[in-house]
């Protein structure tokens, strides 16, 4: 008996370890998973990272060059931008992580009953999909954050549903390709019920391209948090956003290139990280990709 | 006296699409007793797959449909059931295995926890035991126990389908569906998965029904023969009875297009012409376009099933007047 009970338990650890294996392994997973960490590890202990406060102004330090005192020098009020780019880091990875989350569950729910159940039921939700999809993602987000007011939360929830259809299409087509194969037949055979096939059986085998556009979109949700920012809609000042960031140095770049480029370059890594780490979880996470 | 186990009456099955009407079983007739093996035969589109799935409920709606009849398990009837008695009884009393074992498994999913599924679905047993009994039913079917652990495209095919028997078998049910179970191996595998399955049959007393185009696995499982073309039985009896006293001209026809080992044949002896489509079947009798001994009433009219014996029926005009001639 104890010996089962081991075996078990060995299967789960196993498992996962395999996983990790195969994800360490892929050194471009790792460069993306480092990058990941570090914005994570600066976003917690953003006090004790940054040298100064990211709301600290000296207007006698404006637009100072990067040095020693300010490796990313400051902007138009004299703030260290480093300091504010690593509370953005904040702002941005729990918009970026929260809207995903919000798009992927609300995304893969619609598009898994509209691909499993067809019909009626798939003919409604994906007209009301393609309604969503016919206004421009962006323009979408700005009214959903115009109703809803300005916002860090409303944001989030605006970026998430904004993103919802992308899903929803997306987990519709591969339950559908999925829905057809002999062994959900064959699940449905041994007396399994249609939740149960759902989420056993269809889903598991639709994770590849859910993850996939989730890191992707983790980088999009980012973005356009950023662009919400812009518009006043978004992260309220003095908080800082790195989109924000960007297009309130916008006018200066010509004559202060460091106060774009920084935030520039944070959101592109990010970017990055996520996209490199998001193929890399994918083929670690498929079995069939096991050697 | 033998206990009537399956008895499906007068099922007919029709597929619609675009406006075309496939009838894919029609009227056909079958009983299974307890713990017998019966063959349905016929070829590809006979209607043996239809049948099969008939018999779980599962016919994909749309486009199938049930038309008429009824399917008795153990008195009731399957195709009044409500889902959730159908859920009860898929897998637990009456559980199938598929033609391809590569596509049957989830492919995520370890084997293990595929076999421990159907436990959990039905004896209500505790993670643990069903891990356990999963692990018991692998060693039945001849796999290590250690391999539970492990992916389906870590095995073989034939380890496969020794996996989908396993699953099947899991829950003890007292019929199992074999749809063209060997079809997808090649010859060597073919004969320990049909010794497998006929040993398991008996040890766990399950009614089988197999399903296959293939005359020679009949023989070796079954004791009772039906044979299917365009979407009707035409013959049924005992192995012996159909394979040494043929009635109908169609089976004739089978067993005439093996070759024989003992001449010299340079060309094989097929069945001339080809089954009729199945949205568009002649009046008469199904066969009547490729039969040797076609008569005018055959075009006119479906012939009557007759009862050459007791087991022995054939729908066949040729033998009007000798009701239990054998």
């Amino acid at each position: 008996m104890s010996e089962n009970v081991i075996k078990i338990k060995h299967r789960n650890a196993s498992m996962l370890r395999g996983v990790l294996i195969r994800l360490l392994r892929n050194k471009a997973a790792i460069i993306g998973l480092v990058i990941i960490l570090v914005l994570i590890f600066s976003a917690i202990f953003a006090e004790v990272v940054s040298p100064y406060a990211y709301d600290e102004q000296n207007l006698r330090d404006r637009f100072l060059a990067p040095s020693t005192a300010h490796i990313f020098g400051t902007d138009s009020y004299g703030r260290d931008i480093f300091s504010r780019i690593v509370f953005g880091s904040r702002t941005s990875l729990m918009v970026g992580a929260i809207a995903v989350t919000i798009s992927s569950i609300i995304g893969t729910f619609l598009g898994a009953i509209s691909g499993y159940y067809g019909n009626r039921v798939d003919n409604i939700i994906m007209r009301f999909i393609d309604v969503m999809l016919a206004i421009p993602n962006i323009l979408l987000a700005i009214s959903i954050a115009a109703t809803l007011g300005p916002g860090i939360v409303n944001v989030m929830i605006a970026v998430g549903i904004s993103s919802v259809p992308g899903y929803a299409r997306l987990v519709r087509a591969s339950v559908m390709s999925i829905r057809e194969q002999e062994f959900i037949e064959a699940a449905r055979s041994i007396g399994a019920s249609d939740f149960r096939i759902i989420m056993r059986h269809i889903l598991p085998n639709c994770f590849a391209p859910i993850i996939v556009q989730a890191t992707m979109s983790v980088a999009i949700a980012i973005l356009s948090a950023a662009a919400l920012s812009f518009l006043g809609l978004g992260v309220q000042p003095p908080t800082p956003e790195w989109g924000s960031m960007l297009s309130d140095g916008r006018s200066y770049i010509r004559d202060y290139w460091w106060v774009v480029t920084f935030p520039g370059l944070a959101i592109m890594a990010t970017v990055f990280a996520f996209n490199l780490f998001g193929d890399g979880l994918r083929d670690a996470l498929d079995p069939r990709l096991k050697q | 006296m033998r206990e009537k186990l399956l008895e499906i009456k007068n099922l007919s099955v029709i597929y619609s699409t675009e406006g075309k009407i496939v009838e894919a079983v029609n009227h056909i007739s079958l009983d299974l007793y307890k713990g017998e093996a019966i063959g349905l035969i016929g070829e590809t589109g006979a209607g043996k797959t239809t049948t099969a799935l008939s018999v779980l409920n599962l016919i994909p709606n749309p486009p199938g449909k049930i038309i008429s009849g009824e399917i008795l398990f153990e008195g009731e009837n399957i195709l009044e059931m409500d889902h959730k008695n159908l859920r009860k009884m898929r897998g637990n009393k009456i559980s199938m295995i598929f033609q391809d074992p590569m596509t049957a498994l989830n492919p995520v999913m370890t084997v293990g926890d595929q076999i421990a599924e159907v436990v959990r679905l039905h004896d209500k047993a505790s993670r643990k035991d069903a891990f356990i009994k999963a692990q018991q039913m692998l060693e039945t079917v001849g796999i290590p126990g250690n391999r539970m652990h492990d992916y389906p495209h870590q095995f073989s095919g034939g380890m496969k389908q020794r996996v989908v028997i396993a699953i099947s078998l899991a829950c003890n049910p007292a019929l199992l569906i074999a749809d063209e179970p060997t079809t997808a191996l090649d010859v060597t595998i073919q004969e320990q998965v049909l010794e497998l399955m006929e040993t398991l049959q008996k040890d766990f007393n399950t009614s089988l029904l197999l399903i296959t185009h293939d005359l020679g696995v009949v023989a070796e499982v079954c004791k009772r023969v039906a044979i299917m073309y365009a979407g009707e039985i035409v013959e049924q009896g005992t192995l012996e009875q159909v394979y040494n006293h043929t009635a109908h001209p169609y089976t004739v026809g089978l067993f005439n297009s093996i070759p024989n080992f003992h001449e010299d044949v340079r060309r094989l002896k097929p069945i001339v012409g080809q089954m009729p489509d199945p949205a568009a079947l002649p009046k008469g009798c199904h066969f009547a376009a490729r039969c040797p001994d076609v008569m005018d009433k055959c075009l006119e009219k479906s012939p009557p099933i007759i009862n050459l014996n007791d087991e022995h029926t054939v729908k066949c005009y040729k033998y009007v007047g000798q009701e239990g001639a054998e």
